[in-house]
C-alpha cells in the first residue's frame, strides 16, 4: 500500500513538471500551428540563466523567475517576429524547418559558451525531504511541482481574463474575424510566442533545480512536451496538466511495476493509442470550438 | 573560460589537421597522419572533449617541446585529423570511411562505445590500426578483430579489482543491487558487476536497468529501501549518477556503500553534491600519483603540469588514455621500426611498454590487460578523490560503512 501511494506521489510531482515543460509548446501549436522544434532549448535557456543570476546574486534559483522569464519574453518575441513569421509567410513546414535549424545552431552555441559538462542548479533545500504518512517527498521535486501549479493557473487565468488573453483566444478560433476587428495578428502571434518562451523558461528553472542539465538535454523536453500535448490536448494550462500528470504517472507507475527500462515503452505505447482513438487528445483543442 | 576552453580544444584539433599552420621546424619533418573523430558536441561531448584535449595535448608536446619523433631513421611531426562526429555512430562512421578513402593508415577512436564499435568495424576491414580509450564493451574484443586495442580492460573484467576491494571491508558485505542504463557499455559493465561479484560470494538482491535517458529514479530508490543492499553499484551516465545520488539523499535512501562508475571523478559531480559526495566510490585509471616513468613526458606529474599549462579544464584520466593512445603509437612505430599498418599492428599486439599512465600490455583480443591496464578504486574523501585500492597505489585507507546521509548534512 505504501510503495502504492508512493508511486502515485512521485507519478503526480513528475506529471507537474512535465505539464509545465510542455505549456509553451502546446500554446504555439495551438494559436500558432507551429510545431516548435526549438522548445527544448527555450528550457535550457531557462535553466542556464537561472543558474547564471542564482550564482551572480547568491538568491534562490525559484526567486530568477521573473527575470528569466522576461529575458525569454524579449527572446520568443524577436525570434517568432523577425524569424519565424517570414518562415510561416513563405510555406507552414517552413516553420518546423527553421526551428530545427535554430535548435541545432543553439545547441551548439551553448557548448561553446557553457561547455558540453553537465550543470546543476543546487538550492538550498536541495536535499531536503519530509514525510506524509508512508510517503516520502523531495522538497525540491514538490516546491519545482508548486511552481509548477502556480505558474500553469497564471497562466490560464491570463487567457480567460486578461484583455490580452483573450485577442489571443480570438485570434487562435478565428484569425480573419480578429484581422476584421482590428487586431494585429502578427503582433499578437509574436506575443503568443513571447509567452510561451517565457513559461519554457520558468520550465528550465524548475527542471534545473531537480535534474542535472548539459546542452545536450534539449531534444528530450521537446519530445516530452509532444507528448504531453498529444495526450493532454492543444493549446490549454488544462490540457497540458491532464496530459503531463497522466505522462508522470504511466512513467513512474511502469517504473514501478514492469521495470524502470519501460516508461518509453508504455509512453509511447499509450501515444500511438490515443492518435488512433482521439487524435485531439483527452481535452481536445482548446481553440477548435468556432474554427 | 569555459567558451575558451571549448574554442581552444576545436582550433586545436583543427590547427594540428591543417598543413597550412605548420611551424618553421616542421618543414623539415614529415607528418605523421594520424585520424579519427571524438565527439566535440552532443551526448557525449563532456567526456568526448577530454579525450580530443588528451590526444591534442601529446601531439602538440611531441612537435613543439620534443621537435618531433624519430622512427626507422627519419624524423616526423605528428599531424592529427580529428573530426567531431557529433555523437553519432552514423556521422562517426562516414567520417572513418573517407579518412580511409583519403590514405590514412592509423586512427585513434572516439568515446563510447556505440561509436567505438561501428567504427572499429570500418577501420578492421580496411585492416587499419586503432587505438582507442573510449570504448570498453565487450562487443568490441570478442568479435575476433586483429587491429583494434583499448586501454581498458573490457568491461565485464573492469570490475575485479573493486568486487575485490569490497572482499577486503570490515565488516564484510553481504549483499549488493546493481543499476544500469540500457546501453552497450552499461549493459556490458552490469555484467561485469555481476560476475565479479558473485564470484566474490556476493549475495544479489536486485537489479535495475533504466533506460537510455533518465529523468527520475525515485521507484527504483523505493525498491531499494525496501529491500537494502549492503553495496549499491551503478554502472550509469555521469549526469545519470549525480540524480541518483541527488534522489537517494532527498529520500533518505541509504546503503552501507555507494559505487558511482563515472560521476565522482568529475569535479562537477562533486561540487553538485557537496558533503553528501563523502565516502562514494568510483574507478579511476589514473592518478597523478601513479609511479610510472615515460620516455616522452618523465612521469604524470610532468604531463599533467604540461596539459595544465595549455588548459584550465580540470584534468580526468579520461585525457592521460588519449595521450597515452599516441604514445603507444610512437612506440610500437620504432619498435616495427616501420610506418605500414600491419607491422605496426604486430607491435601493439605485442606491446609491454612504461608510459606515464601505465604499463601498455594489451590482452589476445586488444582489450587492455587486466593487471597492467585494470581500473583503480577512488573514494571521495573531503571533497577530494582519493584511492584507496589497490593497496599498491592507494593514498587513503576506504571509510566503510559510509555515514549515512543525514550524518553527512
Amino acid at each position: 500500500m505504501g510503495l502504492i501511494a508512493q508511486t502515485l506521489a512521485d507519478g503526480l510531482v513528475l506529471g507537474g513538471i512535465y505539464a509545465l515543460a510542455a505549456v509553451g509548446f502546446s500554446l504555439i501549436f495551438g494559436v500558432l500551428h507551429v510545431i516548435n522544434l526549438s522548445h527544448g532549448i527555450l528550457v535550457l535557456m531557462g535553466a542556464y540563466l537561472a543558474l547564471i543570476f542564482s550564482e551572480a546574486l547568491h538568491i534562490d534559483p525559484l526567486l530568477c523567475l521573473p527575470a528569466v522569464m522576461a529575458v525569454l519574453f524579449c527572446v520568443g518575441y524577436c525570434y517568432q517576429r523577425y524569424l519565424i513569421q517570414h518562415a510561416v509567410d513563405r510555406a507552414s513546414i517552413n516553420s518546423m524547418l527553421l526551428t530545427f535549424g535554430v535548435a541545432l545552431m543553439l545547441q551548439n552555441a551553448m557548448i561553446w559558451l557553457f561547455s558540453p559538462d553537465m550543470k546543476s542548479i543546487t538550492p538550498s533545500y536541495a536535499f531536503a525531504s519530509f514525510k506524509l504518512g508512508p510517503v516520502n517527498f523531495d522538497a525540491v521535486r514538490v516546491s519545482a511541482l508548486i511552481a509548477s501549479l502556480v505558474l500553469l493557473s497564471l497562466l490560464a487565468a491570463f487567457l480567460r481574463y486578461s484583455p490580452m488573453g483573450r485577442v489571443i483566444r480570438a485570434t487562435a478560433q478565428q484569425t480573419l474575424a480578429a484581422r476584421l476587428c482590428g487586431v494585429n495578428v502578427r503582433h499578437v502571434y509574436a506575443l503568443t510566442f513571447a509567452v510561451s518562451a517565457a513559461f519554457a523558461g520558468a520550465a528550465g528553472i524548475v527542471i534545473g533545480i531537480i535534474l542535472p542539465f548539459s546542452p545536450n538535454d534539449e531534444g528530450t523536453w521537446t519530445l516530452n512536451a509532444f507528448v504531453v500535448v498529444v495526450l493532454g490536448g492543444v493549446g490549454s494550462p488544462a490540457g497540458a496538466l491532464i496530459g503531463g500528470l497522466l505522462l508522470g504517472l504511466v512513467s513512474t507507475l511502469t517504473a514501478q511495476y514492469v521495470g524502470p527500462a519501460f516508461p518509453n515503452v508504455t509512453m509511447f505505447l499509450l501515444l500511438v493509442i490515443l492518435l488512433l482513438i482521439r487524435p485531439q487528445g483527452l481535452l481536445g483543442n482548446a481553440f477548435s470550438a468556432s474554427r | 573560460m569555459k567558451r575558451r576552453e571549448v574554442l581552444t580544444a576545436g582550433l586545436g584539433a583543427v590547427a594540428l589537421a591543417a598543413p597550412a599552420i605548420r611551424g618553421a621546424n616542421a618543414q623539415t619533418l614529415k607528418p605523421l597522419v594520424i585520424g579519427g573523430s571524438v565527439p566535440l558536441t552532443g551526448a557525449a561531448a563532456e567526456t568526448g572533449l577530454n579525450v580530443n584535449n588528451g590526444y591534442v595535448t601529446a601531439a602538440t608536446y611531441i612537435n613543439e617541446v620534443l621537435g618531433g619523433v624519430e622512427i626507422a631513421g627519419d624524423k616526423y611531426k605528428i599531424e592529427l585529423k580529428l573530426f567531431d562526429d557529433a555523437s553519432d555512430p552514423a556521422r562517426a562512421t562516414t567520417l572513418l570511411q573517407r579518412q580511409i578513402d583519403e590514405g590514412t593508415e592509423f586512427f585513434l577512436g572516439s568515446f563510447g562505445s556505440n561509436i567505438v564499435l561501428p567504427t572499429a568495424a570500418i577501420t578492421e576491414r580496411a585492416k587499419k590500426p586503432m587505438v582507442q580509450t573510449g570504448g570498453g564493451s565487450d562487443a568490441i574484443f570478442t568479435r575476433g578483430y586483429k587491429y583494434v586495442f583499448g586501454m581498458y580492460p573490457r568491461a565485464t573484467r573492469q570490475f575485479a579489482s573493486a568486487a575485490a576491494l569490497f572482499k577486503t571491508l570490515q565488516p564484510t558485505p553481504q549483499t549488493y543491487s546493481v543499476i544500469y542504463n540500457n546501453d552497450a557499455f552499461s549493459k556490458t559493465a552490469a555484467e561485469g558487476v555481476k560476475l565479479s561479484c558473485d564470484a566474490q560470494g556476493f549475495k544479489r538482491l536486485d537489479q535495475f536497468e533504466l533506460p537510455a535517458k533518465v529523468t527520475d529514479v525515485s521507484s527504483v530508490l523505493a525498491s531499494v529501501r525496501a529491500k537494502t543492499p549492503d553495496l549499491l553499484v551503478c554502472v550509469v551516465h555521469d549526469q545519470d549518477s549525480l540524480l541518483i545520488a541527488r534522489q537517494m539523499v532527498a529520500t533518505n535512501t541509504n546503503v552501507k556503500l555507494l559505487f558511482q562508475g563515472l560521476g565522482p571523478q568529475l569535479g562537477s559531480y562533486r561540487e553538485a553534491l557537496g558533503k553528501y559526495s563523502e565516502a562514494i566510490l568510483c574507478s579511476t585509471y589514473w592518478d597523478e600519483n601513479v609511479p610510472y616513468k615515460d620516455k616522452f613526458f618523465g612521469d604524470s606529474k610532468k604531463f599533467a603540469a604540461y596539459y595544465r599549462s595549455k588548459y584550465t579544464r580540470p584534468i580526468a584520466y579520461h585525457v592521460a588514455g588519449a595521450a597515452a593512445c599516441i604514445e603507444t603509437y610512437i612506440l610500437a612505430m620504432q619498435a616495427a621500426k616501420s610506418l605500414k599498418p600491419e607491422p605496426v599492428r604486430d607491435a601493439l599486439a605485442a606491446a609491454d611498454f612504461e608510459t606515464f599512465y601505465a604499463r601498455i600490455k594489451f590482452s589476445p583480443e586488444g582489450d587492455g590487460d587486466p593487471l597492467a591496464l585494470g581500473g583503480m578504486i577512488g573514494q571521495v574523501q573531503k571533497s577530494k578523490l582519493e584511492t584507496v585500492f589497490p593497496e599498491a597505489a592507494k593514498s587513503a585507507a576506504p571509510v566503510y560503512p559510509a555515514p549515512t546521509w543525514d550524518k553527512k548534512a
